[in-house]
C-alpha cells in the first residue's frame, strides 16, 4: 500500500535509508520508521511560530474566502503573494525578520493554502489580479496604508497587474521576486514535464518535506517546514499526501501569466526591484530598462527560486533597505522632496 | 633594435588581437598603471582635443570598431568615463588594452571609474567569473579590482566639459569638494563617491530618490545651478543605454554618451562617442556594432522554474 508513494519518491529523490528495503520487497515490507531524528527534522512547524494572526476574508458578494497570515503592527504593510503552487507560508521566515520594522500580510491565493473560492481552477492572471485587489480592498478599506507589493514568480506576475491596474492608492513599491518574461517564455514548453517530474506522492509530510529539500525546489528546511504542508493535501483514495493545487490543469492561464510582463513592469508608477537567483535572466526589455536606470536590480547568489525561503534574512534585509531608502512610512512616503540639498 | 616601450608595444599588439596577457604580464603592467593614475587628481585636467567614451562593457571589438572610427591611441586622444568590464564577454581583454594605453601614452588616455570598476559588482555581473575562467584564479581579477581604486572619478576638459562616469551628488557643490577626498578605496554604498558613479539626470526638477537603489537623479535646476558655481559649459556623462548613443538632457547642459552597440548583445542600440575639436567645437560619432568573427552565441540557460 504504501509502495506506490515510496517509489515514486525514490524515483525523484536521492536514495534514502528508510524506503531503500523497498527496493527487495517493496509489497512486502513496510517502511522503516522514521527514526526520532529524522521525524524531528523534518516535523512540519506551525504558523503562529512566525505570524501573529491567521485570519479569513471573505469577499463581499461572493463565495470567496481567502486566508491571509499577519505578521507585525507598525509601519507600512507588505504584501506577499507567492507563486504558483506555494502558499503564503512561503514568506513565513522571512516575516518573522520583517515583523519588527513594517507589517507583513501574505495570502494564499485563489486555488492555494487555505483560501477557497467559488472556481479554485481559475488562475487567469484577471481573476488573480482581482483577487489580490479586492483582498486589500476588504481588509483595509480605500485608502489603505502604504503598501509594498511583493510577489515571486507567478504571484510576481499578479503584482505587477495589481500594480499597472492602478487600482491600489497609497501603493509605494514593487518587488519581483525570480521571474522575467523572456525566461519565463521560453521556458514554458518544458513545465508540463518539470510538474510531472516532481514527487508526486508521499506518505507523510515529513517525507515531503525532505523531498522538498533533498530533490525538490526548497535549499532551507526550516522554511519547507513551515511552507511546505500548506502545499499538500490528503489524497483519501489513494492514502497519501499529494499537491493541494493541480497546476497542471492549469496550462490554459500559463502565458497570460509573463505575456507583456517586462513592459508591464517598467510601466508601474512605483518604485520598483527585481530580486533575481541568478545573473543572466534579463530580456530585453528589462535589460534596456536596467541600463537606463528604471529599476533596481538585486542578483542573490547561494539561493534557489524560491529566494525569501531559502535565503529569508538577506531577502528580508533587502526588503526593508528599500522601505528605508524610499522613505516608505506607514502611511506614505515621509516628508517628500526633503532630500538634503546644497547649502546656501 | 630594442625600444624603450618594446614590451609595452608588444603587449598593445596582442592585446589589439583580443589576446589575453599572462598573469605576471597582467600583475607587472597594473603595478606600472597605479603608479601613474595615483598621481591623477579626482578632478583630472583633460585638454582638447579629445574623443569622450561612454560605457564600453566586456565588448571588445565594439572597442576595436571604436578605435577604427575615432582613430587610433595616441593619435587620438581618449576620454573614457568607466564600466570598461562585465556583461560582455571580454571585459579581461578590453580593461587590459584601456590599461596599457594608459601605461603607454599617460597623457594620450585617461580613464575614469565607472559603477562596475568595483569588487562588489563585478561578482556580479561577469568580470570576476571571467577571470576564473581566463586564468584559472581569481589573481588577476584582484589586481584589476585593486587597481580601479585609483582610476580618477572625474576630468575636465579645458575647464569647461565635465565629464563622469554618473552624475551630480547632494552633497558636492563645487569640484573642490570632489578634489578633497580620498577616492582610493571600494565604491561606497552611499556618500559623494557613490553619486558621481551612480547618479541620473531626470526630468523632475530637484533631487529624486534613484530607482537604481544607489545615487541621485537631478533636474535641470541642479545641473543649471551646478554648472554655474563652477563655469561649466557642460556636464558629459555615461551610465545610461540610450538608443541613439547619445542623448541631451537639461536643455544641453548634460549629455548621456554611450558607447557599447547593441549593449549586451541584445539592446539594439547604436553607439556614439564625442569628438570635442581644438576650437572646443563638438562632433558626435555614432557606430554600429563591429561584425562578429566567432563570438560566443548568445544562448541562456532556460531556468528549471516559471511557476
Amino acid at each position: 500500500m504504501e509502495a506506490a508513494p515510496l517509489s515514486s519518491l525514490q524515483e525523484e529523490g536521492e536514495p534514502d535509508e528508510s524506503s531503500s528495503s523497498s527496493a527487495f520487497s517493496a509489497a512486502a515490507v513496510p517502511p522503516r520508521p522514521a527514526t526520532h531524528h529524522s521525524l524531528h527534522k523534518y516535523a512540519p512547524t506551525d504558523w503562529s511560530a512566525y505570524f501573529d494572526e491567521e485570519r479569513p476574508v471573505a469577499i463581499p458578494d461572493t463565495e470567496d474566502v481567502f486566508n491571509v497570515y499577519m505578521a507585525g503592527s507598525e509601519g507600512p504593510v507588505v504584501f506577499c503573494l507567492h507563486g504558483g503552487g506555494y502558499s503564503g507560508l512561503s514568506f513565513a521566515l522571512a516575516a518573522n525578520q520583517i515583523k519588527g520594522k513594517a507589517r507583513v500580510v501574505a495570502m494564499d491565493l485563489r486555488g492555494h493554502g487555505k483560501s477557497s473560492t467559488s472556481d479554485d481552477l481559475d488562475l487567469s492572471i484577471e481573476s488573480l489580479t482581482n483577487d489580490v485587489i479586492a483582498v486589500i480592498r476588504t481588509l483595509y478599506g480605500d485608502p489603505p496604508p502604504a503598501i509594498i507589493l511583493v510577489g515571486h514568480s507567478m504571484g510576481g506576475s499578479v503584482a505587477v497587474h495589481v500594480a499597472a491596474r492602478r487600482a491600489i492608492r497609497n501603493l509605494h513599491g514593487l518587488v519581483v521576486v525570480d521571474v522575467v518574461e523572456g525566461t519565463a517564455m521560453a521556458s514554458l514548453i518544458h513545465m508540463q514535464k518539470i510538474l510531472l517530474n516532481r514527487a508526486q506522492h508521499f506518505p507523510s509530510i515529513e517525507k515531503a518535506i525532505e523531498w522538498s529539500v533533498k530533490g525538490g525546489p526548497l535549499r532551507n528546511i526550516d522554511s519547507a517546514r513551515i511552507s511546505i504542508p500548506s502545499t499538500l493535501k490528503y489524497d483519501e483514495s489513494k492514502e497519501c499526501y499529494t499537491y493541494r493545487t493541480p497546476l497542471e490543469k492549469t496550462e490554459k492561464y500559463w502565458k497570460g501569466w509573463y505575456e507583456g510582463l517586462s513592459d508591464k513592469f517598467l510601466s508601474c508608477p512605483v518604485q520598483k526591484i527585481l530580486l533575481l537567483a541568478g545573473t543572466d535572466r534579463l530580456d530585453r526589455a528589462l535589460t534596456i530598462g536596467q541600463m537606463q536606470g528604471k529599476f533596481q536590480m538585486i542578483v542573490v547568489r547561494h539561493t534557489g527560486h524560491a529566494i525569501q525561503e531559502d535565503v529569508p534574512e538577506e531577502f528580508a534585509s533587502h526588503i526593508l533597505n528599500f522601505i528605508s531608502r524610499n522613505k516608505i512610512g506607514p502611511n506614505g512616503v515621509e516628508i517628500p522632496g526633503l532630500i538634503k540639498k546644497w547649502q546656501h | 633594435m630594442s625600444s624603450p616601450h618594446g614590451g609595452l608595444d608588444d603587449q598593445i599588439e596582442r592585446l589589439m588581437q583580443c589576446k589575453p596577457l599572462p598573469e605576471a604580464e597582467v600583475r607587472a603592467l597594473c603595478e606600472k598603471a597605479k603608479e601613474i593614475l595615483m598621481e591623477e587628481s579626482n578632478v583630472q585636467p583633460v585638454r582638447s582635443p579629445v574623443t569622450i567614451c561612454g560605457d564600453i562593457h566586456g565588448q571588445f571589438h565594439d572597442l576595436a570598431e571604436l578605435f577604427r572610427i575615432g582613430g587610433k591611441c595616441p593619435d587620438t586622444n581618449y576620454l573614457f568615463m568607466g564600466d570598461y568590464v562585465d556583461r560582455g564577454y571580454y571585459s579581461v581583454e578590453t580593461v587590459t588594452l584601456l590599461v596599457s594605453l594608459k601605461v603607454r601614452y599617460p597623457q594620450r588616455i585617461t580613464i575614469l571609474r565607472g559603477n562596475h570598476e568595483s569588487r562588489q559588482i563585478t561578482q556580479v555581473y561577469g568580470f570576476y567569473d571571467e577571470c576564473l575562467r581566463k586564468y584559472g584564479n581569481a589573481t588577476v581579477w584582484k589586481t584589476f579590482t585593486d587597481l580601479f581604486d585609483y582610476f580618477p572619478l572625474t576630468a575636465l576638459v579645458e575647464s569647461e566639459i565635465f565629464c563622469l562616469h554618473g552624475g551630480l551628488s547632494p552633497s558636492i557643490e563645487t569640484l573642490d569638494n570632489i578634489r578633497n577626498f580620498d577616492r582610493t578605496q571600494e565604491v561606497p554604498h552611499e556618500g559623494p563617491m557613490c553619486d558621481l558613479l551612480w547618479s541620473d539626470p531626470d526630468d523632475r526638477c530637484g533631487w529624486g530618490i534613484s530607482p537604481r537603489g544607489a545615487g541621485y537623479t537631478f533636474g535641470q535646476d541642479i545641473s543649471e545651478q551646478f554648472n554655474h558655481t563652477n563655469n561649466l559649459r557642460l556636464i558629459a556623462r555615461a551610465h545610461q543605454l540610450v538608443m541613439e548613443g547619445f542623448n541631451w538632457a537639461h536643455e544641453q547642459k548634460v549629455v548621456t554618451i554611450f558607447s557599447a552597440p547593441n549593449y549586451c548583445y541584445r539592446c539594439g542600440n547604436m553607439a556614439s562617442i564625442l569628438e570635442v575639436d581644438d576650437c572646443r567645437e563638438h562632433t558626435f560619432i555614432q557606430f554600429e556594432p563591429a561584425p562578429r568573427r566567432g563570438e560566443p552565441d548568445v544562448t541562456r540557460r532556460t531556468p528549471d522554474y516559471f511557476l
